[in-house]
C-alpha cells in the first residue's frame, strides 16, 4: 500500500511522458555513494604514490595516511553494492563463479587484485618494520594484533628492510594503473551503458579517474589538517602548500575535461540534446550548476588562484585551505549524484523527465548512506591508532 | 628450487604463503563446494531445463478449447477477438480441460477486465477500440451490450464523430471546423459496421484541394496559390494537416 502510495506522489511530479517502468528510479542514493567511495580511495592512492614514484619528498608526511584513507575508504565501497543487491552472503560467488563477459561481474575482480596485491601489500611492506617493533613495546591484545598482523615476522635487518623499501616501491608503481583501473572502471560500467545518452560516452571513465584524484587528494588534505592537530603534531606548512597545487593542477585538468565533454555534447547535438538540457535546467540545476561547478569546481579554483597569487598569511592559508577541501568534497558528490540519479531522471523516449524521492530509514535510505560515509572515518581511527601514520618523533619533531 | 627460496627474505616468503593459502582456499571451495551445475553453463542450462519442465502444466493451450466449445469457437473466429486465445479471458484452463464437469474456469464478468486493453491510452494503435471507464456507461458491465466473443458496437455509429471523436475535436478548431467530413472523405455505408475492413477515401490528388486553394477558384477568403507553382510534386497534406488549427 505504501509502494502505490509512493508511486502515486511520484507520478504527479513526473513532466511530460514517461515509459510506466521509469516513473521509480532504480539505482538510488547508494549507487551514488559507491563511486564517491571508489573515487576517494583511487585519488588518495594516486597521492600516496606522488611520495614513493614521482619522489615529491614535500608529501612525505601525508603518505601513510593517504595510504590508510584508501584503504579505509577500500573496505566499504562494496557495501553500499551489496545493500542495493541485497543477499550479501552470495557475493563470495562472484570470484567462484566468474563471468567473463560482464563489466559487472569483473569489479569484484578488479577490488580484490587493488584490495590484495596493491593496497594491504604496499601498507604491509611500508608497516612490517615498525609493526615488529611496536609488538616489542606493546602488551596484551594489541601486542598480539600486531604480532598476527605482521604475519609473525621478526626480520628488522637493514637487508630486510631494503627489500621492504623496494617492494614499496615496485607496487606503488603497479598501484597507479591500478588505481586507475578501479575507477576509470566505474566510469566504465556508466560510459559504455549505450541506451543512456547522460552516461554513453568514452570520456566517462577519464571524467570519473580525474574527479576522483581531485576528490581523494582532498580527503587526504582534509583529514591531515584535522587529525595532525589531535594527535599534538603541528601541520607542516610546505607539505600542505603541496598538496594544495597538486590539487588545484588537478582541478584545473577535471574542469577542462569536464567542460570539453559539456562541449562536445552540445556541438554534436544529437537527439537526446533537448532532453538533457531541460534537465540540466530544472531537475539537476542546485545538484549541477550551483553545488557541482559554481560551488564544488569554481570557487575553490578562484580561492586557490588567490592563495596562489596573493602572499597569503599561514593561519588564513590553512583556513582557505579547509574551506576548499570541503567544497572539493560537496562538488565531487554532487557530481556523483549528478551522474548516477540525472542519468535516470528523462524518459528513453526523450520525452518527459521523472523526479527521485529519497527515503529517509529504508535500507536505500538517506541513514543507511550517511552510515556507509561514516563508517570509512571510523575505520580509520581505529587503523591510525593501531599503525600511527606518524611516529612519535615525527610529531614532535614538527 | 632450494636456493632461490633461501635467496628471499623471510617475509616475502610468509606473504607467498598467505596468498598460497587464500589460493588454496578459493580451489578446494571452487572443486568440492560449489556444486557443479554453478560452474559448468551446459549443466546449469540442463537443470534449469529440468526445472521448467518439472513445473505444473496450467494452460491448456489455445487448440484445446474448440472441440467442446464449438458454438463460442466458431462466434469467435470471425469476430475481432479471433486472435485472442480463449485462455487469455476465462483464465488458466488445464484443470478445466482434464475434469470438464468438477472445474470449470473462470469468466470476467466486470468492468475492470475489459478495460486492461480498451482503457484510452496514447501508446495503444490507432483505430484499436479504447474509451474512458468514466465516461463510457459507468459502472454497466461492458458485457451487457458487447459480446466479447464477437465484440462490436451495439448499434452502428450514426456519424463519424462517434468514433473519431478526437479529430472531430482537432476540426472543430481549424479552418476546416465548417467542412463536413465527408466533403474530403468519401465513405461506405459498409465502413460503419466493418471499420477496418471497408475505409473511407483519402483525398490524394492536388487538384482535390486545388478546388478550393487554387488560384483560380471561384472560393472568397480561402487562401489560395498558384498550384502551379506551389509544391512542386507534393500531395497538399504531406505539408499541411488539414485537421489541425491553422491548417499548416
Amino acid at each position: 500500500m505504501e509502494a502505490v502510495q509512493n508511486f502515486m506522489e511520484l507520478s504527479q511530479q513526473v513532466v511530460g511522458f514517461i515509459y510506466p517502468n521509469e516513473i521509480e528510479i532504480h539505482w538510488s542514493i547508494l549507487i551514488v555513494v559507491y563511486p564517491y567511495i571508489t573515487g576517494l580511495v583511487a585519488g588518495a592512492f594516486i597521492l600516496a604514490s606522488l611520495v614513493k614514484v614521482f619522489n615529491v619528498k614535500e608529501l612525505q608526511p601525508t603518505y601513510r595516511l593517504a595510504l590508510l584513507t584508501a584503504l579505509a575508504f577500500l573496505l566499504i565501497a562494496p557495501l553500499p553494492l551489496q545493500l542495493h543487491l541485497g543477499r550479501p552472503e552470495r557475493s563470495y560467488e562472484m570470484f567462484m563463479t566468474p563471468n567473463l563477459t560482464s563489466a559487472m561481474a569483473m569489479f569484484g575482480f578488479v577490488y580484490l587484485w587493488y584490495l590484495m596485491s596493491v593496497l594491504l601489500l604496499e601498507i604491509w611492506f611500508e608497516y612490517r618494520r615498525d609493526m615488529i617493533v611496536w609488538s616489542g613495546e606493546a602488551t596484551g591484545l594489541k601486542k598480539w594484533t600486531l604480532k598476527v598482523l605482521s604475519l609473525f615476522s621478526t626480520d628488522i635487518s637493514e637487508k630486510a628492510v631494503a627489500f621492504d623499501k623496494k617492494t614499496v616501491k615496485v607496487i606503488t608503481v603497479i598501484g597507479i594503473p591500478s588505481a586507475f583501473l578501479l575507477h576509470g572502471y566505474v566510469g566504465f560500467i556508466f560510459g559504455s551503458i549505450k541506451a543512456n545518452p547522460w552516461w554513453s560516452s568514452v570520456m566517462m571513465p577519464v571524467v570519473f579517474l580525474f574527479s576522483a584524484i581531485v576528490s581523494g587528494i582532498a580527503i587526504v588534505m582534509l583529514l591531515y589538517m584535522i587529525i595532525m592537530p589531535l594527535r599534538g603534531g603541528k601541520i607542516d606548512m610546505k607539505c600542505l602548500d603541496k598538496v594544495a597545487s597538486f590539487l588545484f593542477y588537478a582541478v584545473i585538468v577535471d574542469f577542462s575535461i569536464e567542460v570539453l565533454d559539456f562541449i562536445h555534447r552540445l556541438y554534436e547535438s544529437e537527439e537526446s540534446i533537448k532532453i538533457l538540457s531541460q534537465l540540466v535546467t530544472t531537475k539537476l540545476f542546485m545538484s549541477l550548476v550551483v553545488l557541482q561547478i559554481l560551488l564544488g569546481m569554481l570557487l575553490p579554483l578562484g580561492i586557490m588562484v588567490v592563495i596562489k597569487v596573493f602572499k597569503l598569511q599561514e593561519e588564513l592559508r590553512r583556513l582557505l585551505y579547509f574551506v576548499c577541501a570541503v567544497l572539493i568534497q560537496m562538488g565531487i558528490f554532487s557530481t556523483r549524484w549528478n551522474v548516477v540519479i540525472g542519468g535516470q531522471l528523462f524518459s528513453k523516449s526523450f520525452r518527459g523527465l521523472t523526479t527521485y524521492k529519497m527515503e529517509l530509514m529504508g535500507i536505500e535510505g538517506f541513514l543507511v548512506a550517511l552510515t556507509l560515509l561514516i563508517l570509512p572515518f571510523v575505520i580509520l581511527s581505529i587503523l591510525i591508532k593501531l599503525l600511527p601514520p606518524w611516529k612519535r618523533e615525527e610529531l614532535a619533531g614538527n | 628450487m632450494k636456493g632461490f627460496l633461501n635467496k628471499l627474505p623471510e617475509q616475502a616468503i610468509r606473504v607467498i604463503v598467505v596468498f598460497l593459502v587464500l589460493a588454496a582456499g578459493v580451489f578446494v571451495i571452487r572443486q568440492f563446494i560449489i556444486p557443479p551445475e554453478m560452474k559448468e553453463p551446459t549443466l546449469q542450462k540442463l537443470s534449469s531445463m529440468e526445472r521448467e519442465a518439472d513445473k505444473e502444466v496450467k494452460y491448456a493451450g489455445a487448440q484445446a478449447c474448440g472441440p467442446c466449445h464449438e458454438k463460442q469457437h466458431d462466434i469467435k473466429k470471425t469476430g475481432y477477438h479471433r486472435d485472442l486465445s480463449c485462455e487469455s479471458c476465462h483464465g488458466a484452463a488445464q484443470k478445466h480441460a482434464d475434469n470438464p464437469t468438477d472445474v470449470k474456469p473462470t469468466s470476467p464478468q466486470k468492468r475492470d477486465y475489459c478495460s486492461y486493453c480498451h482503457t484510452y491510452n496514447s501508446s495503444r494503435p490507432t483505430g484499436f477500440p479504447q474509451i474512458n471507464p468514466d465516461t463510457h456507461n459507468p459502472r454497466k458491465p461492458c458485457i451487457t451490450c458487447h459480446d466479447p466473443h464477437n465484440p462490436k458496437p451495439p448499434q452502428t455509429p450514426r456519424s463519424c464523430t462517434a468514433c473519431h471523436a478526437q479529430i472531430e475535436r482537432t476540426k472543430a478548431a481549424s479552418y476546416h471546423a465548417l467542412l463536413g467530413c465527408t466533403v474530403c472523405h468519401s465513405t461506405p455505408e459498409k465502413h460503419k459496421l466493418s471499420p477496418r475492413t471497408v475505409t473511407p477515401t483519402k483525398p490524394d490528388t492536388r487538384e482535390f484541394c486545388g478546388k478550393c486553394h487554387d488560384k483560380a477558384s471561384p472560393g472568397k477568403g480561402v487562401p489560395a496559390v498558384d498550384m502551379n507553382a506551389h509544391g512542386e510534386k507534393y500531395v497538399c497534406w504531406q505539408c499541411h494537416y488539414p485537421h489541425m488549427l491553422g491548417g499548416i
